[in-house]
């Protein structure tokens, strides 16, 4: 046995060109499949780890969302509904917010612009903390004519990029900019990049309004959500005579929304190694087969002086399950340096923190993948050749 | 002994048949150094691998030393080429990732010689070749002359009583022609039985007998 090992290490380093491009050819899909699925993994890891982060949080709104994009307002929450909730057990915090369009002005342009108001400590852990902010600080209880502004009104909006201590004039008022926010990923820009941010007092003063838009409520347990938030709805139902006036949304049903979305990041996910492995499995198949095949004729010669079939079949055997383990291991470490680089620019370019998951079995199925794939498909030309008459093989190439 | 039976042999080429080898009865005794001759496409390298059992009749049979090779299993052929003949063919045919010494080695590798052994016989059969100074060459790295020497050594890996050469000097020039000969006259004074294909006369007026081949027959 090893003998063998000796005379198949032999055979593969002196082969040095042909066994690189074979290693190569299966470490190029093996890597594929590692660092996919690594990624993939990365991904989902990275959304639900997002939407988990905010799973004590309750979003009360004064309407109801009908299929996939739409919301029908019904009207708005007062004061009291707001001291009302504060009855129900089991919440830790209630944030009342207001926001509407404004008409917003800088250096003589005017551009309509959401304005949104709330209590800043509520709104600085929902926003700031995520998302952060570029320039400038974030909004305290006593500033009242200070504003926060989201990545897109700074850069976007206006001809001119704003910078902190630039004025605005919000609804005839004039504000100054004492933060910027950082743009937001895929689940933040669309609350952050296009806004304003008030105190909750400048914002009801600017937009001329005691209305109570958005509530935001967070729960000491995260299993009482559900039950918290069917009180509330009955709380503020009753303020307003109606069976569904208040629509209270836990994280929970978030996610259950959002099931559709994993649906398909699974199906995407399962997809793709799919795909990865019929690619990574026909490439070992090509070059194992390639390398054996042009072997035909020493296969040949070793029958022709005396070898039995077996003894051929079990060298090229060993041969292949050389190479395919070197090329499935070349494979997984090349994948998991690949799966990083690309979290790391999927995490640029999305603004999500999204780091690679290199899972065991992963790459524990790379490898067997690899050597499965390899030898059996070095055994087919290996038998098919060790099967011919002696003269036949040796009459290839 | 060697005798084959009404040997034939058919090949396909394309759709057209051809019989490369008509009934063949030939007796080659122990210890007898026969030639056969002929021109290309008689038949001669065909009964000479039928011979050396690398291939299979149509019909008839070859007997080695009483045994019908054609009862024999894959591993029977097997064993008979490895043990009892040693094969030469015109193109060499070294393993090129081998060198020399590994290459007269392989035979006794695939018979299950320990490693010692094996080292220490080909070193002796290459110095008995004239390549002592030669063993760790590569194939590549050996003039065709070399090459057909370390291939005589392969041959002989396995002391066989049979060595089968097919037109062995046919790919070097006539001095080393001549020293192969040299060296397969040697082993046949050894008490080797010794065949070989040519359609050199010279070269077969080394043997002691010679037989003439002529589509597919052998003449008297």
């Amino acid at each position: 046995m090893r003998d063998k090992f000796l005379l198949a290490f032999r055979s593969i380093r002196e082969r040095k060109a042909r066994s690189i491009l074979t290693v190569l050819g299966i470490a190029v899909g093996i890597a594929a499949i590692v660092s996919l699925m690594s990624v993939g993994y990365g991904m989902e890891e990275a959304i639900t780890g997002e939407l988990t982060g905010m799973a004590d949080m309750i979003s009360v709104m004064p309407g109801e969302i009908r299929g996939a994009h739409s919301y029908i307002e019904k009207g708005s929450f007062t004061d009291r509904d707001v001291s009302d909730l504060q009855r129900i057990g089991g919440i830790k915090e209630i944030s009342a917010m207001t926001y509407d369009a404004a008409e917003v002005e800088y250096r003589n342009e005017n551009v309509p612009i959401f304005v949104f108001g709330g209590d800043t400590k509520e709104l600085e852990g929902f926003y700031v903390e995520p998302v952060g902010l570029k320039e400038g600080r974030w909004l305290r209880e006593n500033d009242y004519k200070a504003c926060v502004i989201g990545d897109r009104v700074a850069n976007d909006f206006f001809d001119e990029v704003i910078h902190v201590n630039d004025k605005l004039v919000i609804n005839s008022d004039k504000f100054i900019v004492v933060g910027v926010f950082e743009k937001g990923d895929m689940l933040y820009s669309n609350d952050v990049d296009s806004n304003i941010f008030l105190t909750l007092r400048a914002a009801k003063e600017v937009l001329q309004t005691d209305e109570i838009k958005y509530i935001i409520v967070r729960v000491y347990k995260i299993e009482e959500a559900e039950r918290v938030a069917e009180e509330i709805e009955e709380v503020i139902n009753d303020n307003h005579g109606l069976d569904d006036f208040a629509m209270a949304m836990t994280m929970g049903s978030m996610i259950e929304m959002m099931d559709d979305i994993f649906n398909i990041i699974q199906g995407v996910l399962v997809g793709i190694a799919a795909i990865a492995l019929i690619v990574a499995s026909i490439g070992i198949m090509n070059t194992m087969l390639m390398s054996v095949m042009e072997r035909t004729h020493e296969i040949g010669v070793m029958k022709a002086i005396g070898a039995k079939s077996r003894d051929v079949l079990s060298l090229f055997l060993l041969e292949s399950s050389i190479v395919s383990l070197v090329g499935g291991v070349t494979g997984c470490v090349v994948g998991v340096i690949v799966a990083k680089v690309l979290s790391f620019l999927g995490s640029t370019a999305s603004g999500l923190e999204i780091a690679a998951i290199v899972k065991p079995e992963v790459l524990l199925a790379g490898i067997a993948v690899a050597v499965i794939v390899g030898v059996l498909s070095g055994f087919y030309p290996a038998r098919k050749a060790s099967r011919m008459s002696p003269v036949e093989a040796v009459r290839y190439g | 002994m060697i005798h084959t039976e009404n040997l034939s042999k058919t090949y396909m080429m394309g759709d057209v048949e051809v019989q490369a080898l008509r009934a063949v009865d030939l007796e080659i005794k122990d210890g007898e150094f026969i030639a056969i001759i002929g021109p290309s496409g008689s038949g001669k390298s065909t009964l000479l691998n039928l011979i050396g059992c690398l291939d299979t009749p149509t019909s008839g049979a070859v007997f080695i030393d009483g045994i019908d090779t054609g009862k024999l299993s894959e591993n029977g052929l097997a064993e008979i080429r490895r043990e009892k003949i040693g094969f030469i063919f015109q193109q060499f045919n070294l393993i090129h990732t081998l060198n020399a010494l590994e290459n007269v080695a392989l035979p006794m590798f695939f018979a299950g010689v320990g490693r010692e052994t094996r080292i220490k016989r080909a070193d002796e059969l290459l110095a008995k070749v004239g390549l002592g100074d030669r063993m760790y060459h590569k194939p590549s790295e050996l003039s065709g002359g070399q090459q057909q020497r370390v291939a005589i050594a392969r041959a002989l890996s396995n002391d066989p009583e049979v060595v089968i050469g097919d037109e062995p000097t046919g790919n070097v020039d006539t001095e080393t022609g001549n020293a192969i000969m040299g060296i397969l006259k040697g082993l046949n004074r050894d008490g080797r039985t010794i065949i070989v294909v040519t359609h050199d006369a010279e070269i077969a007026a080394y043997a002691g007998r010679t037989k003439r081949m002529r589509d597919g027959r052998v003449l008297d």
